[in-house]
């Protein structure tokens, strides 16, 4: 009797302290965070954010939540991109403990991780039980964006990636398709190579120009073009480097075909097509004056009419296109998940664990949702649930057709050169494209480019620089597989 | 009695030691001043001069002395020397034509004419808008897809015109000196205007009395009376024109490739872009070298030193 007594104890006991586990395994990341977090209740973080829509985020939607959750509040700074780089190094070397979180793009993250500017957050993912969460980030970000010499030093937050856009109803159009026919020789279909963009877009731009439509059109600005150069220079099987040398070896063939092909493109775009950037982009597309484009997630939601009646959206050329566009993988079928941010934590930082909590609960799986549906702030889906959330499938009538495209793109999208001083060479692609555009010859361009950068390369030190790029290489999205 | 009561009835202003502690009690005074002044002026010069002879980036703080490498390299910097052709280019052509219609202006609103204050007015509108901004403007009118110039060309021509003003090398720098002559040809025309209305009309009345023409008249009298205020007039822009950004920045930056380049725009690419802190130093003390060997030449040839 009395051993019975004892095990029904006992079973009782494990019975119960089962149950505690299951309820703390249950807890989510989020809820856990916001717990951790309430031991600094009345403290204040504060977090680089890129300026403009992008900080909307925290400065209406995560930071007003996370002060009502803990009572921390959150303090925005508001950066330009093109000097986020800066103020967070400056910051670093003056020390100051000014900012607690940062916005990283991942290409700078070997810069900033070799300097020594971010924390490790391996530790506090243990700490803080974050590590089952982390793993559900779509695998392309989470393995390519994350870390640096092996330690993880952000949360991937932004699925940024190129998306192709086409009309739908011009590729489904009988009329059209017959009159592509008749010039091609083939069937319309939306573009899965470079040649056939090319002689897509061409024979659109002849069919259609009489209604001044145009069969494509692309921001050419450089800046903007070196993302695209990095994306098609891969998909046709170019290498950045010699991997054992660490010469450049983008004046390669290949190097020279996609230049060569980026300005014949332009012919049968609309006039002026090098000027734009990405509004000039977006208005022709939303005026429905274009057949196709590429560009970020956004895109694709505005041109369906999600959130562009929000106040902070009024810029936003009123889509005339709605219903109309689909959505594809870029041709090559390897997509560049192009700039993208990383939550990271300052290593000044004097709240390190209180900011950590705070880019724990914003990269969770259930406020990240929230987060990437909030239709002004930019933030692309980049966890799996993302991609399959009945609430996002529901936002408007093709989100369905677009989040598989992106989860699509996930599967097969290939991230920027990452590796020392990236902008130095990312600053010489832009230039290049500068000088494409102005009617250099392609070959005398990508031939002092490759200069440039071997210069560069130099300055750093080869085998310091073919360290970081083995590491970048190494990497499941450096290159396509 | 204190020894000040002494020197008081003594007659103290000339008493030696009441003349000290005047002397120096005035040096305290502009003390903090000078102080101020070093500290802000001549402290970041000398930082600069430092850091010129080391080798910090923005990722490697590396501050033992680096001798004269970076100094060493502004030699094989091709792209340094291109930035300061292309600043001259700018600078020698920009500035005739801001003088020149400058004077022109001026001297046709010399006359009293209805409505003269307020073209004056409007004349002068463009030097009060910042540089940058007068860039994006003048980048918006170039633009092929929204910009009136093209389409305004466009009717002339009797056919569309694709002209990218900010792309297309023929066209870059054309676009450049538009902005910046429209920009700054008031700055010249308001000066001139001053000197001009300064000129003893006396010499001129009696000149064309004595038949001498409006080149001769112009050249002999006119010329040399409004020379000191040109000279300085030309320095000014002569100097801010070799600094020119803004502009530039907002048009081209720089571009297409690095075409349009100056040498401010690559100090601030070294600088802020590419985080070449050390190299920049240098960088900065070559220009003003350069800039001080020229102004100074140039105060000595106008005779502004005199």
């Amino acid at each position: 009797m009395n051993l019975i007594k004892r095990l029904g104890l006992t079973a009782a006991g494990a019975l119960i302290a089962a149950s505690a586990v299951s309820a703390a395994w249950a807890e989510s990341a989020a809820e856990r965070a916001v717990k951790e977090a309430q031991k600094y209740k009345g403290q204040t973080i504060t977090i680089v954010w890129e300026a403009g829509l992008q900080s909307l985020d925290p400065l209406n939607f995560s930071g007003p939540l996370w002060e009502k959750l803990t009572g921390m509040k959150v303090k925005v700074v508001e950066v330009q991109t093109a000097e986020m780089f800066t103020k967070i190094m400056q910051e670093y070397r003056a020390g100051t403990g000014a900012y607690d979180a940062l916005n990283v793009m991942p290409s700078w993250m070997p810069d900033l991780a070799n300097a020594g500017a971010l924390e490790p957050l391996d530790a506090y993912v243990d700490k803080y039980g974050y590590k089952d969460e982390f793993q559900k980030i779509a695998p392309i970000f989470r393995d390519n964006w994350a870390k640096a010499n092996g330690k993880i030093y952000g949360f991937p937050d932004d699925g940024d990636v190129f998306i192709m856009y086409f009309r739908k109803d011009i590729f489904e159009d009988p009329k059209i398709k017959d009159a592509f026919k008749a010039k091609t020789g083939h069937d319309l279909s939306v573009p899965k190579t470079w040649k056939e963009f090319g002689e897509t877009g061409s024979a659109l731009t002849e069919i259609l120009k009489p209604q001044n439509v145009y069969g494509a059109a692309f921001f050419r600005q450089p800046p903007y073009t070196m993302f695209m150069f990095q994306e098609r220079f891969r998909n046709e099987g170019g290498k950045f480097f010699d991997a054992e040398t660490m010469k450049a070896t983008i004046n390669s063939d290949i190097g020279v075909k996609v230049l060569t092909d980026m300005r014949n493109e332009n012919k049968f775009m609309p006039p002026g097509v090098e000027q734009w950037g990405f509004v000039e982009n977006l208005a022709a597309f939303m005026a429905g004056q274009t057949a196709m484009t590429i560009s970020w997630p956004p895109y694709g939601r505005w041109a369906a009419g999600y959130g562009t009646d929000d106040k902070a959206l009024n810029w936003v050329p009123k889509s005339t296109v709605g219903g109309k566009v689909g959505y594809a993988l870029p041709p090559g079928g390897h997509p560049e998940l192009a700039a993208g941010f990383d939550l990271s934590i300052a290593s000044t930082s004097k709240n390190k664990d209180a900011a950590y909590l705070f880019i724990q609960w914003l990269n969770s799986e259930d406020i990240s949702l929230q987060r990437v549906k909030l239709p002004t702030t930019l933030r692309d889906p980049f966890r799996d649930s993302h991609y399959t959330d009945a609430g996002y499938l529901a936002l408007w009538p093709d989100a369905k057709d677009y989040l598989k495209t992106l989860k699509d793109a996930s599967l097969a999208g290939i991230f920027d050169l990452s590796v020392l001083q990236t902008d130095k060479y990312e600053e010489v692609l832009r230039q290049a494209i500068g000088k494409l555009w102005a009617g250099e010859d392609p070959k005398v361009i990508l031939d002092a480019a490759a200069g440039e950068w071997d210069g560069i390369t130099k300055k750093i030190g080869v085998d310091k620089q073919k360290a970081v790029y083995a590491d970048w290489a190494s990497k499941s999205g450096a290159y396509p597989k | 009695m204190t020894s000040a009561s002494h020197a008081d009835n003594s007659g103290g202003a000339h008493h030696p030691s009441r003349r000290m502690p005047d002397h120096n009690f005035r040096y305290w005074i502009i003390a903090p001043s000078v102080f101020l002044l070093l500290l802000i002026g001549l402290f970041p010069l000398i930082y600069s001069l430092v850091v010129s002879f080391q080798q910090i980036t923005m990722t490697d703080y590396d501050t033992s002395f680096a001798g004269l490498t970076n100094y060493a390299q502004l030699f094989d910097d091709a792209r340094l020397w291109q930035s300061i052709a292309h600043t001259l280019i700018i600078t020698i052509i920009a500035l005739p034509i801001e003088l020149v219609f400058g004077l022109a202006m001026a001297h046709l609103f010399l006359e009293r004419m209805p409505g003269r204050q307020i073209f004056i007015s409007l004349i002068v509108l463009p030097t009060v808008i910042s540089p940058v901004v007068a860039g994006a403007t003048w980048r918006l009118l170039f633009d092929q897809r929204y910009g009136p110039i093209n389409q305004v060309i466009g009717w002339f021509a009797g056919h569309d015109v694709i002209m990218l003003w900010n792309i297309t090398p023929h066209l870059v720098y054309p676009a450049i000196l538009i902005c910046e002559v429209w920009q700054w040809t008031p700055f010249m025309f308001l000066i001139l205007l001053a000197a001009l209305s300064n000129v003893d009309k006396s010499l001129t009345e009696a000149a064309e009395l004595d038949g001498a023409g409006f080149w001769r008249i112009f050249f002999k009298i006119v010329l040399p009376a409004i020379w000191p205020v040109m000279a300085i007039a030309i320095l000014i822009r002569g100097v801010d024109l070799f600094r020119i950004f803004d502009v530039i920045w907002a048009l081209t930056s720089g571009g297409p490739g690095t075409m349009t380049e100056t040498i401010s725009i690559y100090t601030y690419v070294q600088g802020f872009q590419q985080f070449e802190s050390s190299y920049t130093a240098a960088i900065a003390f070559l220009i003003v070298g350069l800039m001080s060997v020229v102004v100074i030449w140039a105060i000595r040839r106008m005779g502004l030193a005199k």
